[in-house]
């Protein structure tokens, strides 16, 4: 298969979510690292860099739940899940919440212009949407072979 | 007589002995040669299946046992047979009636592909 052929690529066989999966993960642990960062230092530029990641983990992780939620229903014809694939939507779904929950607050707080007196419990929440998004990625990568020869 | 009488006798016990036992012996026979004609197995296991592709006469059922630690399925290219999500030591048999080609994969992992043939 020819990688730059944009027709094989998004007509892939089940290819778009592991494809898609990355960017909120990546955009979503770059914003609790700089939120973190903006907490202790202080600093609103931080703060800006924070709640933009935070925004793109939350619109990028919406194609994310479609493409898998389709490669469910497309390629396993919505057969009822059990073990490992079950484990892997249900954390994927409490992820995609967790992160909209975040967005919701960091939006919230900026709205009010109080982006430097955020509640405690929000690091906090952050801290486990990561370690619930570090799991569902664990999960995917084990389902998609990442570890074996594939 | 009574000596002519115990011959035939011995002959007709004998015959039932040795005839009944090759008797018992072809069948036996048979019935193994019907076994490894009628079924096939394919394991899936490290994201492959093994045999990749096996060559079986019509009529042979090939169950393929998923020896992997995560789940996989087993789907026919030409969609003629499909399993369900197969998690570890799960099988699924299909039967093969018509000579042909049979490719297949798993639908999770479309990498892993093999090939049935059926042959007359």
């Amino acid at each position: 298969m020819n990688p730059f052929d944009l027709k094989s690529a998004l007509l892939a066989k089940h290819a778009q979510h592991v494809v898609l999966i990355h960017f909120p993960i990546a955009l979503f642990i770059a914003g609790v690292a700089f939120d973190f960062l903006a907490q202790g230092t202080k600093r609103r530029a931080l703060a800006a860099v924070a709640y933009y990641n935070v925004l793109g983990a939350a619109w990028t992780v919406i194609p994310v739940l479609a493409t898998g939620i389709l490669a469910w229903q497309l390629q396993l014809e919505g057969q009822k899940l059990k073990g490992i694939l079950l484990l892997h939507l249900l954390f994927g779904c409490a992820s995609a919440i967790l992160i909209w929950l975040v967005f919701y607050l960091h939006i919230h707080l900026t709205k009010r212009g109080q982006e430097n007196s955020f509640p405690a419990f929000r690091l906090a929440l952050e801290t486990v949407a990561v370690l619930v998004i570090a799991l569902t990625g664990h999960l995917g990568g084990f389902l998609s072979g990442v570890n074996g020869p594939n | 007589m009574r000596r002519s009488v115990r011959i035939a006798n011995t002959a007709v016990i004998a015959l039932i002995f040795f005839g009944g036992g090759a008797v018992k012996q072809s069948s036996f026979a048979a019935r193994a040669q019907q076994k490894t004609a009628s079924a096939a197995e394919v394991k899936i296991d490290n994201f492959s299946f093994g045999p990749a592709a096996i060559t079986v006469p019509v009529g042979t059922t090939v169950t393929w046992t998923n020896r992997d630690d995560i789940p996989h399925t087993v789907v026919s290219t030409d969609k003629v047979f499909k399993s369900k999500v197969l998690d570890t030591d799960e099988k699924f048999s299909y039967t093969f009636d018509k000579p042909g080609e049979y490719p297949y994969f798993c639908s999770i992992h479309p990498k892993m592909t093999g090939k049935v043939v059926v042959t007359n």
